[in-house]
């Protein structure tokens, strides 16, 4: 295995000039970049989530990270040559029908992209057809949603429905979470988890795809 | 000649100078003539670009300072909310502070298991009944977001009834669009007597939130237009959270939630000139951590103590605020520490209409027992607030000559003027225990969330709410049926 120690500890310092120069290094030196993405920039943030579930850093601390990594991932995509690079995962993710309220869906997605998930974030009042359809189109993996009001939480049921009705139920896993939403309600309507913050969201994304 | 009486004091905390105030809301005034907001409502937009606001894009427009002068002249600065009897209880002039509960809590303490449980509809009553059966807890909103109610479209309407059955004090009510606002008004028109007895004599609030940053969704606009229209008394605090909806540092917060607000005020005067209109953004924070919003921090106490300044520097209207609730998931010293400590900085202040009381768990989790608790809180705060007066009789120099040149045994505790003065001198609680050890422990060693709780079922088995009249009661139940 390459050493990226310098590129980790820019990553987890959120460095993002001595992250970018060491990726450029890596780079020019002929590194695989398979492995600089997995032994520098992905160990790195693996290590950020972990100081962060500890509480041992702050969410703009971890955010700083997550964009240090993404201006590293710029770098590195050009060089990427088919079949090069495995994703660890596609999700899909948008606030449900009628509700605007993106903070949390936000930062979720920012945390999943950190932990090296691919995100198609559909943003806000995202009705289910819209998710329907992406989920087809993208094949992706999970499909995550949010409601901040409970008016707009029956609009999750709608959406399972929706995939239910395009026959693509039993090919994608669905996530929920926002501030009135419980576990109970996610069994109820048969989401497969329940996320009650963005921490929680990577964590639970990463047992649905059997990666923990 | 008769003495010159010495004027009372009354402890008073100042946050902001002058300076400070007018900085804070001229950026929020460039940032609706330069940033501009998103209205996603189209009446509105073309209002606003008759108004000569530029409109950009598909639904962003920027509005100039002077509408905001123009609506801030234009509202009044005396709201008054009345008893669902017609009598006059919340005068928000700005002295005034009043306390009262908050709205939509996915979970409750259970009084009888003492666990935490998703909030039922029953919720709701009980809550409106304590807060009836409660001195200094003012007015009452939901505290729950009931589980069970039938139809998730009508869960505003059926909460707003389920109050009105249950207490006669002013409500603060939450709705979803124009059109379930529209049936809580009918049901307020019922309980009132008719439109113009309501809006004479208005016992409701309706409390709605813009979306920081700087969006007006449409279905929030049909409520502040409905308010508007009908002289209904409505406030549009935005979450302009520091670090969530808005810039961490609290001027940059301060700025973007009174720029929210003073768009809300424009299209408020707009579709009502005149109607009225309580001020204030809700400025806490983003827990940097676990991304809650805070209910226990010190800086939203700190903003709106600040924005109670720019009420008097600037702005004169009465200011919406939040006091009494908790971060902790339990009833404990936590609870306890936050709770007051947000009670009595909003009185220092002078915050006019303060709600959230009985919160625990970042609003999540209400508590009979922590709306219990805060009663006691604010009616200690209030004697604090009182200050000392000083005048001949407070000053006894009477009682101390008495004592001190009277017989062997003279003491000041059987001195009249003690038995005289003693209630009203002295601040006496009823739950803050200060009895000595031995009685304590004989009636059952209680701490204070255990004497909240028995005082909670005491309040809830006895306490009597003036019933509405059976006419009033089966219209309100017809209308929740159509």
């Amino acid at each position: 295995m390459a050493e990226f120690n310098a590129l980790t500890e820019s990553v987890i310092k959120g460095d993002i000039k001595s992250a970018v120069a060491e990726t450029q290094k890596a780079l020019e030196t002929g590194q695989d970049i398979q492995s600089i993405i997995d032994d520098g920039l992905i160990r790195a943030m693996d290590d950020v989530g972990e100081r962060f579930s500890k509480g041992q850093i702050f969410v703009p601390q971890m955010l700083r990270s997550a964009k240090t990594m993404q201006e590293c991932m710029k770098l590195i995509q050009p060089h990427f040559k088919e079949g090069d690079v495995k994703a660890k995962g596609k999700v899909v993710i948008g606030t449900v029908k009628g509700d605007l309220h993106d903070i949390g869906k936000n930062l979720v997605s920012m945390m999943l992209e950190g932990a090296g998930f691919t995100i198609i974030d559909l943003g806000v009042d995202v009705n289910p057809e819209a998710f329907v359809e992406k989920v087809k189109e993208t094949e992706a993996d999970i499909m995550g949603m949010s409601a901040l009001l409970s008016t707009t939480m029956p609009a999750m049921r709608h959406t399972i429905d929706a995939l239910k009705e395009a026959g693509i139920r039993d090919q994608v896993k669905v996530m929920i979470g926002g501030a009135p939403v419980t576990d109970d309600f996610a069994r109820e309507i048969k989401a497969d988890a329940y996320a009650p913050d963005a921490g929680s969201a990577v964590i639970q994304t990463k047992k649905l795809l059997g990666l923990s | 000649m008769r003495p010159i009486e010495i004027p009372t004091f009354q402890p008073r905390m100042k946050v902001l100078n002058r300076e400070q105030a007018l900085a804070i809301h001229t950026a929020a005034l460039e940032i609706l003539e330069k940033t501009g907001i998103k209205m996603e409502h189209p009446t509105v937009l073309e209002a606003l670009a008759g108004e000569g606001c530029r409109v950009s894009g598909r639904d962003w427009v920027k509005i100039p300072a002077y509408l905001a002068e123009e609506a801030l002249h234009s509202a009044p600065r005396q709201i008054a909310l009345y008893d669902q009897q017609g009598n006059k209880s919340m005068p928000l002039t700005h002295e005034n502070p009043f306390y009262g509960t908050g709205s939509d809590a996915t979970f409750t303490f259970d009084m009888e298991t003492g666990e935490r449980r998703r909030s039922v509809l029953s919720d709701v009553a009980n809550y409106a009944r304590l807060v009836d059966g409660l001195e200094n807890i003012a007015f009452c909103m939901s505290m729950a977001n009931p589980v069970d109610v039938p139809v998730i479209e009508d869960i505003y309407l059926q909460v707003f009834a389920e109050m009105v059955k249950n207490t006669n004090k002013p409500i603060v009510f939450i709705a979803d669009s124009g059109k379930d606002i529209a049936r809580i008004y009918e049901i307020a028109c019922l309980v009132a007597g008719g439109e113009e007895l309501l809006q004479q004599k208005p016992f409701l609030l309706n409390y709605s939130e813009a979306i920081s940053p700087l969006r007006f969704p449409q279905n929030v606009m049909e409520r502040l237009i409905f308010c508007a229209e009908k002289k209904l008394p409505i406030c549009l605090p935005s979450g302009s959270n520091a670090g969530g909806g808005s810039p961490v540092t609290l001027a940059g917060a301060m700025a973007l939630g009174i720029a929210e607000n003073l768009a809300g005020l424009v299209i408020h005067q707009l579709f009502g000139k005149g109607s009225p209109f309580l001020f204030g953004p809700n400025v806490s924070v983003l827990d940097m951590k676990s991304t809650v919003v805070s209910y226990g921090c010190p800086e939203w106490s700190l903003t709106q103590a600040a924005l109670a300044d720019m009420r008097d520097e600037l702005y004169g209207l009465p200011i919406w605020a939040f006091a009494g609730a908790s971060d902790a998931k339990v009833m404990d010293a936590q609870a306890g520490a936050e709770s007051m400590f947000s009670i009595i900085t909003a009185m220092l202040s002078r915050c006019n209409l303060i709600h959230d009381v009985g919160f625990l768990e970042y609003g999540s989790t209400s508590s009979l027992e922590m709306v219990t608790m805060a009663n006691e809180l604010v009616a200690m705060s209030r004697f604090f607030v009182g200050g000392i007066p000083v005048n001949d009789n407070t000053l006894a120099l009477d009682a101390i000559e008495r004592v001190a040149s009277g017989e062997p045994g003279s003491i000041f505790l059987m001195d009249d003027h003690t038995f005289e003065h003693f209630m009203e001198a002295q601040f006496l609680p009823t739950l803050l225990d200060r009895s000595r050890y031995d009685s304590w422990e004989q009636s059952g060693a209680l701490d204070m969330y255990g004497r909240c709780n028995k005082e909670a079922k005491k309040i809830l088995a006895t306490h009597q709410v003036n019933a509405k009249s059976d006419v009033v009661l089966e219209e309100i139940d017809r209308l929740l049926r159509r």
